[in-house]
């Protein structure tokens, strides 16, 4: 959040008190980074331009850039491919799952390893920061297995409960509720209220920053995840959008429609990014917040 | 006094509340941590396990068949594998390398406007929320060779298309341009934060002692973006380690099989694993694979924190 104005540290900062050059000046530096982010847009503009395109255009020789009529057509031919509607839901179910059991399950545990002593705490943290080092791929093969054994291959359960729970959840609940003042909780223990009722009310209610920002980072990443749903779905009504996007990848490239896998590509693609535009606020706090303390 | 009063009948009471305050704290951890024990120590303990037996993943664990280091010796020799592990570290070295500095570049550039920041911060911002996967495939078409928007723009300038993803030499050099385009927004909002928790006073008394941008640059704002630079540096190479969506989709299906690109130039030890766990179900080797690019990721991530741990 920009507060404060802070001038320019270094590189560029050299005053001149002349209009026009100031403004020339002020044009010449926004321009490298005003350029670096154009060309953050590239893929997306191409990808735009070409779910427009005739299959002839798109595989013309020499291609085209942009198409002459836009076939919006394209658009509509796509959802009859990939049932993209489908994966919409399955994608936000998944996400919005998991995202609900990381928030319970790491606040919980995060509180009580701040708020609550009792032998082999510490041992429990440590373990729990442990499992951080442990990478995903590392652990997909047993998963599989183990997922397997319970039947859950194929289902929402196989795609959700494996992520619910977050060792780093766990640790950013941890840090900061540690900083949570003892006096709100002891007056309510003095009050007689029980300790799952403290937890709810008094407790949760307060942590509302630090939930927005672990849950904004949760939903977009089990929304992006692409291995293990990859290994767990089979039947494609139980794709999530990147595996809907991967079909329509396949299926563009066998029958030369290049134009129809990028058109499903965008159509993907773009809502779920408008949504994390949103979000992109509580995922500069929560770096903030997990970075800097090193 | 008051204080005194107040505490006494508490301290009588302590033990039973604190007993039972014992047991909320249990409760309360206990979801996590089993789950936690359930699906990630456990799984990587038995990843060990699988690692020295002969499994097809179908047949009862009693009928795994103990070899040894057998696994481990197969896919040390194995040309796939080494061709993965090779592509993998250079594609860490290089991608993390090439961000951490055009990182650290456009978040200084960044700091200096205020108005528009929000504006530019996004666009670095939306490649990082969109599945790789997509990105993978978005760049595939951009990079294609007949049909891609830069040879396109490449024939208009007079230019020789290139194979990029066709070709062997340019193959993994393009997977490394696409990393690059997807994290260095992460980068750059990082940095950004470690920039702006640096106090102004510190530039302002350094001007007046005389200093210039570029020694502001140097003894004050590297040095204490120091912690801010180790994270990102620690976690992207431990991504980067494991990079897999990008490459499975600019390099399967269609008419190829296995992925990895022409000669396995882009093959990614992730990949690898994948390949030879799910299309040719031989767990041992694979889960070999799993743990040795774990051990190579905790030593890396090992050796960076303390190589560049700050010393304040």
């Amino acid at each position: 959040m920009e507060t404060s104005i802070r001038k320019p540290p270094a590189l560029l900062s050299s005053p001149r008190s002349n209009g026009i050059q100031a403004k020339l000046w002020a044009v010449a530096r926004h321009l490298p980074v005003a350029l670096a982010g154009l060309c953050m847009l590239v893929p997306f503009l191409w990808m735009v331009s070409a779910s427009l395109m005739t299959p002839q255009e798109i595989t013309g020789s020499p291609p085209s850039l942009l198409p002459a009529h836009a076939q919006w057509q394209n658009y509509a031919h796509v959802t009859g491919v990939v049932p993209l509607f489908r994966s919409y839901l399955n994608s936000i179910v998944v996400s919005a799952g998991a995202t609900v059991g990381v928030l319970l399950t790491s606040s919980l545990c995060g509180y009580s390893f701040a708020k609550f002593t009792y032998p082999g705490r510490d041992a429990l943290f440590v373990l729990t920061i442990s499992s951080l080092m442990i990478p995903p791929f590392a652990v997909v093969i047993p998963l599989f297995w183990l997922v397997k054994q319970f039947g859950w291959i194929d289902t929402y359960m196989g795609l959700i409960v494996p992520s619910i729970f977050s060792g780093y959840g766990v640790f950013m609940m941890r840090q900061f509720l540690l900083t949570f003042p003892n006096d709100l909780l002891d007056a309510a223990r003095i009050d007689g209220a029980s300790e799952p009722r403290i937890f709810w009310q008094v407790v949760m209610p307060l942590t509302g920053p630090a939930l927005a920002t672990l849950g904004a980072f949760t939903f977009v990443a089990m929304w992006n995840g692409f291995l293990w749903p990859l290994l767990i779905v089979q039947s494609q009504d139980m794709q999530t959008i990147p595996l809907a996007l991967n079909s329509l990848r396949v299926y563009g490239a066998e029958a030369q429609s290049h134009n129809l896998q990028m058109a499903g590509t965008a159509l993907g693609v773009i809502p779920a990014l408008v949504l994390f535009v949103f979000l992109q606020r509580y995922f500069s706090r929560g770096i903030v917040l997990t970075g800097l303390q090193g | 006094m008051a204080v005194e009063t107040i505490r006494a009948p508490v301290a009588r009471r302590a033990p039973r509340i604190a007993a039972s305050r014992m047991l909320w704290g249990y409760l309360f951890a206990c979801p996590a941590i089993l789950g936690i024990m359930v699906f990630s120590l456990g799984p990587i303990l038995f990843a060990f396990w699988v690692s020295v037996h002969q499994w097809n993943l179908i047949s009862p664990i009693p009928d795994m068949v103990f070899v040894g280091l057998r696994n481990y010796v197969d896919v040390a020799t194995s040309d796939v594998f080494r061709a993965a592990f090779r592509n993998t570290v250079e594609f860490t070295v290089v991608g993390v390398g090439i961000n951490t500095v055009l990182g650290l570049l456009l978040a200084l550039l960044l700091n200096q406007r205020l108005r528009v920041r929000a504006f530019w911060r996004t666009l670095f911002f939306l490649p990082l929320v969109t599945p790789p996967l997509a990105l993978g495939i978005m760049w595939t078409s951009l990079l294609d060779r007949n049909y891609g928007a830069i040879n396109a723009v490449l024939s208009r300038l007079h230019l020789a298309p290139q194979p990029f993803l066709a070709s062997p030499d340019q193959a993994l050099a393009s997977i490394i341009a696409i990393a690059v385009y997807q994290y260095v927004g992460m980068y750059v909002i990082i940095y950004l934060a470690g920039l702006q928790g640096i106090p102004q006073d510190y530039y302002d008394a350094a001007a007046v002692d005389g200093a210039g941008s570029w020694q502001s640059l140097r003894y004050i704002t590297l040095p204490l973006l120091r912690p801010v630079f180790l994270f990102i540096v620690v976690t992207n190479t431990i991504g980067a380690l494991q990079v897999f969506d990008v490459v499975f989709a600019a390099t399967t299906g269609g008419a190829q099989t296995s992925g990895g690109g022409p000669a396995n130039s882009t093959m990614v030890v992730v990949l690898d694993m994948y390949n030879t766990a799910f299309k040719f179900f031989e767990m041992g080797p694979a889960t070999a694979m799993a743990v040795i690019l774990f051990a190579i990721t905790l030593l890396v991530t090992l050796a960076q924190l303390r190589l560049l741990r700050p010393r304040m």
